[in-house]
């Protein structure tokens, strides 16, 4: 495994286990799938420069753009759940689970 | 709805899952999922109540985080590999982090929880395509990936979505989370034939299309969404409400319906694999799931007249029939003679 691997894989891990154990507030939860995909931005530009593939060099480019979709649609969801709920606070969403 | 926002809405949700079935390269079929995903969060939301958009978050943070699972699974596979194939996922890692993060996205067993609730939290409709145009997608993915994932994950996932499913229906009133659990309870029988023969799977989530087209569509008729509201359905539409009990056993796997041919081709498929133990363990499960199916059907016709019910009658509105409805209907109950021909079709 090389270092870029390396660093890749323990920012994946680290913003996964934030997402799934730190869950406290909604803004802190999106700034961990944020992370996410910018990680595997990293590791999907590192690959056609690696492999020395040009046709690739646009992947990236599209993963971001969708991941920068997803984020808009995530703050979106932040500004709704404060009209609806009045904060981010994750435990206030408990009004489904009877 | 704004009528081209919901133009591009409903155009994004038929494309999405078809790109990821069509797809050959996990970048494409990445790039349906996330379509998928973010066409459906506006229709969740669309009621501005709490609920839905309790329901929306809860749906985008699990369906995103299992999107990007899949990516870095393919990403892994494609450092070790060096290729971008759908169907030579040949990395054991990769292939374990797939396997999780399409149980995820499907509501599998032990990350069944976010299922109940969003659909809880949305309207009829809205909870219709999510529990049948939305997991086309991912169960695609499945088969075609099929050649390489791990058997005796998928047969734990499987066995414990049945048992969850089953489980979780018993003790509640909430027609529209029943569904969900009905789901998670079809889906377990779904992932546990898929590595030994994909076209059962697939008959199987075609027949489960077809029941939970025709339920759901039947829910939002009879403008029911808790067991007690099936008391007054018969003074609605009478015969709809025979034909609901019929629906709910062929969803329950009763022998002249249509919901017990995937159920015995499968437990004969796991008996030619000498799973005995598996087969009865499944067949024994689906019997928890005939429970609440029964309880409904229960509370729909036994307070006929004379009885009186001991719930208020609703408000009638004017009820616009459905003209897919007594297709669906008719499918879901009659398919069972066919058998023979469905299994040559596929």
């Amino acid at each position: 495994m090389t270092p870029l691997h390396f660093s890749y894989l323990s920012a994946f891990i680290v913003s996964i286990m934030g997402l799934s154990l730190h869950r406290t507030y909604l803004i802190s939860t999106l700034l961990c799938l944020e992370s996410m995909m910018l990680s595997m931005f990293i590791a999907l530009s590192m690959w056609p420069i690696q492999l020395q593939t040009s046709s690739f060099m646009l992947t990236p480019m599209l993963m971001l753009s969708f991941s920068a979709c997803e984020a808009g649609t995530g703050l979106s969801l932040l500004v709704a759940s404060s009209r609806t709920h009045g904060s981010d606070h994750l435990q206030n969403l408990n009004l489904l689970q009877c | 709805m704004n009528p081209h926002a919901s133009m591009i809405i409903t155009l994004s949700l038929i494309m999405g899952p078809l790109i990821t079935i069509s797809s050959n390269h996990w970048i494409l079929a990445w790039t349906g999922l996330e379509i998928s995903t973010l066409a459906i969060t506006p229709l969740i939301a669309k009621q501005h109540h709490p609920r839905a958009i309790e329901a929306t978050i809860k749906y985008f943070l699990t369906q995103a985080t299992a999107s990007t699972l899949i990516l870095s699974s393919s990403i892994i596979n494609a450092w070790t590999l060096g290729q971008w194939d759908i169907t030579q996922m040949s990395n054991n890692t990769s292939c374990a982090i797939l396997t999780t993060a399409l149980a995820i996205k499907l509501g599998l067993a032990p990350f069944h929880f976010w299922l109940p609730e969003v659909l809880q939290g949305t309207s009829t409709t809205t909870a219709l395509i999510l529990t049948t145009w939305q997991k086309l997608a991912p169960l695609s993915l499945l088969v075609m990936t099929t050649q390489s994932l791990n058997t005796p994950l998928l047969l734990l996932l499987g066995l414990m979505s049945t048992l969850v499913g089953g489980w979780g229906g018993l003790n509640q009133p909430q027609l529209r989370k029943i569904m969900a659990f009905s789901s998670i309870a079809h889906l377990g029988w779904m992932i546990t034939i898929i590595t030994f023969s994909p076209k059962l799977m697939l008959l199987t989530f075609y027949t489960y299309i077809t029941m939970t087209t025709a339920m759901f569509l039947m829910i939002k008729l009879l403008e029911t969404n808790k067991i007690s509201m099936m008391m007054t359905s018969w003074t609605k539409l009478p015969t709809l409400n025979t034909i609901m009990i019929l629906i709910l056993m062929s969803l329950a796997g009763l022998p002249p319906l249509t919901g017990f041919m995937p159920k015995w081709l499968i437990l004969q498929e796991l008996t030619k694999q000498h799973m005995f133990i598996i087969a009865t363990m499944m067949a024994l499960l689906s019997l928890l799931s005939l429970f609440f199916y029964l309880r409904i059907s229960y509370c729909a016709t036994i307070t006929l007249p004379p009885n009186s019910t001991n719930y208020l009658q609703q408000w009638r509105h004017k009820t616009n029939q459905k003209p897919y409805l007594a297709p669906m209907a008719t499918l879901s109950i009659t398919l069972l003679p066919i058998t023979p021909t469905l299994l040559t079709l596929l």
